[in-house]
């Protein structure tokens, strides 16, 4: 039986632009002792995921909802008290992104990693410091730590600190949301090194949030690739990185620099998708090397494709000339052809010019017939769902898996 | 994390008091704080509790300037001189001869002290207190005062008439008591006038008419009267009629008195005060009080006064201004709007009122603007920084681990608001001091307990001339009240350099 399970979690934000897809029906599994690395762009909900498991929401919640089975019980349907007091930190501890900030300034380290015990059990302060000792050489810091306050400890120590404060109430599951994004290369290993021990002799479960794939591939067995608040991809770490199934994850990894490579790493083109109206179908489409008919590109998405096409020079002379263009509907948009060209040119223009350069702009795939009118061009488009997200043991969300598995 | 403001109220205080302010707020602070603990000790409260009490000042000269402000007029003032009754040391040799002449008895009592004159000035006032027992026929009771170069003066000569309202008859022995005192009593000093007026025209100094002249009395009443201590101490000659010419006769006085009794249980005793023309450190006011005494305890009340109210407005103020900012919503509203309300209430003229009204003490004044302060300007400043820190990541770790609300307030929160807290009592002190000042200025203080303020209001009671003459009266509540005001808000300033980077030297 997992420790933990994610089933179909969603947490939408209310903001005044509209809702805000932080988290889309995510779905993994985690067994005792075993560790998933979240890993994504910034901004793709990896954050949002931990604060959707740990109930740390932000007042404009629009939307919350999923199953969390945490040791076989649904912890969604406790409420908010109870679940203060009987999952939060006893089942489910986290450690923050940025310990320097995450520590409580005025409170002696010896205090601050008891504070947990003192919240949770009636143990006496002095007490409640003696076991932080405890947990303060376990995770390799001497005790006279104890006395100091945070402003006097190096970042190395003061996320030795957090970590420690996250493992006092000896949870089965430990959320770590970037532990080690603001500190060296040297202490980062340190602080890894520290994490396998831990996970080693505690058998804890880890949810590693990270964006460093290096670090990830260290610490994780199972690796989850999150983008624009969907799961696109979960499966055992050594072969989501060796041989990915979603271009995405592909692209990701290309993308890392290597030490002694003469390559220079790979980039994605474009930037995240805005969450407050979040692409149809696959929402990578609009960056996907790959994507095809399928795909989802809407009316708006392929006007505005056009229009990029038209105005960069190398494809000026190629592209017919257009006139204007509007979208009918989601999946079909009238072109009035420019330059007084008839119509039935115009289409067989287009037609050339989509067989022709459909590979580099893949957008023209997702055409799925032209049809000349008296004055203007109807072209309609494929119509699409998300991809579903297949698979058991190794899962993708897109629509060349799922073509491929047909 | 840019500059980041030191953590903590141990280490803001340290670092305050190494900035230059800091340095002589702690030593100005230090030294008041030294005056506080050791004013108890120097000048038992028992002593201030007589301040509003006259009786308990009368040997003090009236209105008079520090001793050391005769380095300014380079002549040498001289002191007071008491006199004690016999039976003290120093006090009146006293001589008394009972005997009895063909079955009647009688009874003469003779006392007599000298004191030795050396200052350039008069004395401001003589004063002559004698007690006389008698059995039922009244007594001659004289007195003469004996100068340095031979001459006598017959100071006044009396005979107490049983029904005269100083006379008591005390139960159930059959003697009488008989006070006089110079110059309190119109008939003696009037004496003491017409005295030294025939001894004058008696030397040929002056004659009947000069005097009528210098000193008209054409309803029996001197309208300017002569200054007897300065005519009775000066050389004799046509210059002492004036006090301005008039040159001071050094050298030993005597007083002497005596009683011619017809009975055997007669007795007198006597007192006698010269009073000099300065006094102490700081000098007196118009009631003869040691103004040092309402100085120095004035130390301790406006530090007592002035701490206790920051302290209590201050924290209480910060406390709900966190508690509204922690907890938002119908708290923060309620808050808010309470602060809105109380900022526009005027509360000097309130204060005035109840001043009015009640004459409260120092205490009740306390406890109203405490009532009057729980909310106001700090509950916004606090609330505004609050929501700064609320949003910080110790506060969302700490949601995490499942701190209860008021914890985190109270353990996470308000330390975090605590150094901003302690610059603002700094800075709120001076503000109740003057405040204590204003009320006590107006006369609206506490009656019973002289504070700086209230030195001030008697000085200003006293009449504006007050302000150019008697300068010690004002110069020195004011120095007070103005050395400790300054004091905090150095210490304010000093904290504020260091919690606000923006502020700070480099």
């Amino acid at each position: 039986m997992p420790t933990l399970d994610v089933k179909n979690l969603v947490l939408w934000y209310r903001t005044r632009k509209g809702p805000v897809h932080a988290v889309d029906s995510i779905s993994f599994a985690l067994e005792p002792g075993q560790t998933i690395a979240l890993v994504g762009e910034s901004g793709s909900g990896k954050t949002s995921t931990a604060n959707a498991i740990l109930r740390l929401l932000p007042k404009n919640v629009l939307r919350y909802d999923g199953e969390v089975e945490f040791d076989g019980q649904n912890v969604m349907e406790l409420t908010d008290e109870e679940f203060r007091r009987n999952v939060r930190w006893r089942g489910i501890s986290m450690v923050f992104q940025g310990a320097m900030n995450a520590l409580n300034p005025a409170v002696r380290v010896g205090f601050q990693v008891a504070e947990p015990l003192m919240v949770h059990y009636d143990v006496d302060r002095d007490e409640a410091a003696d076991q932080a000792l405890d947990v303060l050489r376990k995770v390799g810091l001497p005790a006279d730590i104890a006395r100091r306050y945070p402003h006097e400890l190096s970042g190395g120590m003061k996320q030795r600190v957090v970590i420690a404060m996250s493992l006092i109430l000896k949870p089965k599951v430990v959320i770590l949301d970037e532990p080690t994004s603001a500190l060296d290369v040297m202490t980062q290993t340190n602080i890894i090194n520290l994490l396998k021990d831990l996970k080693n002799t505690d058998r804890l479960s880890y949810i590693f949030i990270t964006h460093d794939l290096g670090l990830a591939s260290e610490l994780a067995d199972l690796v989850g690739i999150m983008y624009a608040g969907e799961l696109i991809e979960v499966g055992p770490a050594d072969g989501v990185f060796v041989r990915p199934k979603h271009p995405y994850t592909g692209k990701l990894l290309a993308s890392v620099p290597r030490l002694r490579s003469e390559e220079a790493p790979d980039f994605i083109p474009g930037a995240p998708p805005d969450l407050t109206a979040p692409p149809p179908g696959c929402r990578f489409h609009l960056r996907c090397p790959v994507s095809f008919e399928k795909c989802g590109w809407s009316a708006e998405e392929f006007i505005a494709q056009m229009d990029l096409l038209q105005s960069s020079g190398e494809a000026k002379d190629k592209v017919p000339s257009i006139a204007s263009m509007s979208a009918k509907s989601p999946t079909s948009l009238l072109i009035k052809p420019g330059a007084n060209g008839s119509v039935s040119d115009f289409v067989q223009k287009l037609n050339a010019f989509v067989a022709a350069t459909s590979e580099k702009n893949r957008f023209l795939k997702s055409i799925e017939s032209v049809q000349g009118k008296t004055k203007s061009v109807e072209v309609k488009l494929y119509e699409t769902t998300p991809p579903p997200i297949v698979g058991t043991e190794w899962r993708a969300a897109c629509w060349l898996v799922t073509e491929g598995a047909a | 994390m840019a500059i980041s403001a030191p953590i903590g109220l141990k280490a803001a205080f340290l670092e305050a008091a190494r900035t230059k302010s800091g340095l002589a707020a702690t030593a100005m602070l230090g030294f008041l704080i030294l005056l506080a603990v050791l004013v108890p000790l120097l000048v038992p409260f028992d002593v201030v509790r007589q301040w509003s009490n006259p009786g308990q000042w009368s040997d003090n000269p009236k209105l008079v300037p520090p001793e050391w402000s005769e380095v300014f007029t380079g002549k040498r003032q001289p002191r007071t001189v008491i006199i004690p009754p016999a039976g003290q040391s120093g006090g009146f040799d006293h001589v008394r001869v009972s005997f009895e002449v063909q079955g009647q008895n009688y009874t003469i009592v003779v006392l007599k002290q000298s004191f030795d004159f050396q200052a350039d000035a008069f004395p401001s006032e003589i004063s002559l207190y004698m007690t006389t027992m008698f059995g039922s026929k009244s007594p001659l009771v004289r007195s003469w005062l004996t100068r340095p170069d031979g001459q006598e003066v017959q100071l006044f000569e009396d005979t107490p008439s049983l029904r005269a309202s100083n006379v008591s008859q005390f139960r159930p022995a059959d003697v009488i008591t008989y006070s006089l005192t110079y110059p309190s009593f119109k008939d003696p000093s009037y004496q003491v006038y017409a005295n030294v007026k025939q001894w004058l025209i008696s030397n040929n100094v002056t004659t009947s008419g000069e005097w009528g002249e210098l000193f008209p009395s054409p309803t029996g009443f001197y309208s300017n009267p002569p200054k007897a201590q300065v005519l009775l101490m000066a050389q004799l000659n046509h210059s002492m009629l004036d006090p301005r010419t008039a040159q001071v006769l050094k050298g030993k006085y005597s007083i002497r008195f005596e009683v011619d009794g017809f009975s055997s249980v007669d007795d007198a005793n006597a007192r006698a005060v010269v009073f000099g023309t300065v006094y102490g450190l700081i000098g007196t006011d118009d009631q003869r009080r040691d103004l040092l005494i309402a100085l120095l305890w004035g130390a301790p009340v406006a530090l007592a006064f002035g701490l206790a109210g920051a302290l209590a407005t201050v924290l209480i103020q910060t406390l709900l201004g966190a508690i509204s900012g922690w907890y938002g919503g119908a708290v923060d509203e309620l808050v808010q709007r309470t602060a809105d309300f109380y900022l526009i209430i005027p509360t000097l003229p309130i204060l005035i009122l109840i001043g009015i009204l009640y004459r409260p003490s120092l205490i009740l004044i306390l406890f109203i603007l405490v009532v009057f302060g729980v909310v106001g300007a700090t509950t916004k400043v606090t609330r505004s920084i609050v929501l700064q820190v609320k949003e910080e990541q110790f506060i969302e770790a700490a949601r995490s681990y499942g701190a209860s609300r008021g914890r985190i307030l109270f353990r996470y929160i308000l330390p975090r608001v605590m150094p901003y807290t302690f610059a603002l009592i700094a800075l709120t002190v001076p503000a109740f001091i003057f405040l204590e000042a204003s009320l006590s200025f107006l006369g609206l203080g506490d009656p019973n307990l002289p504070t700086w303020g209230q030195l001030l209001g008697n000085a200003y009671g006293a009449g504006p001339a007050i302000f150019y003459t008697f300068w010690w009266w004002v110069f020195f509540p004011a120095a007070g009240i103005i050395f400790t005001t300054v004091a905090f808000a150095l210490l304010g300033y000093a904290f504020d350099k260091v919690l606000n980077p923006r502020l700070r030297e480099q």
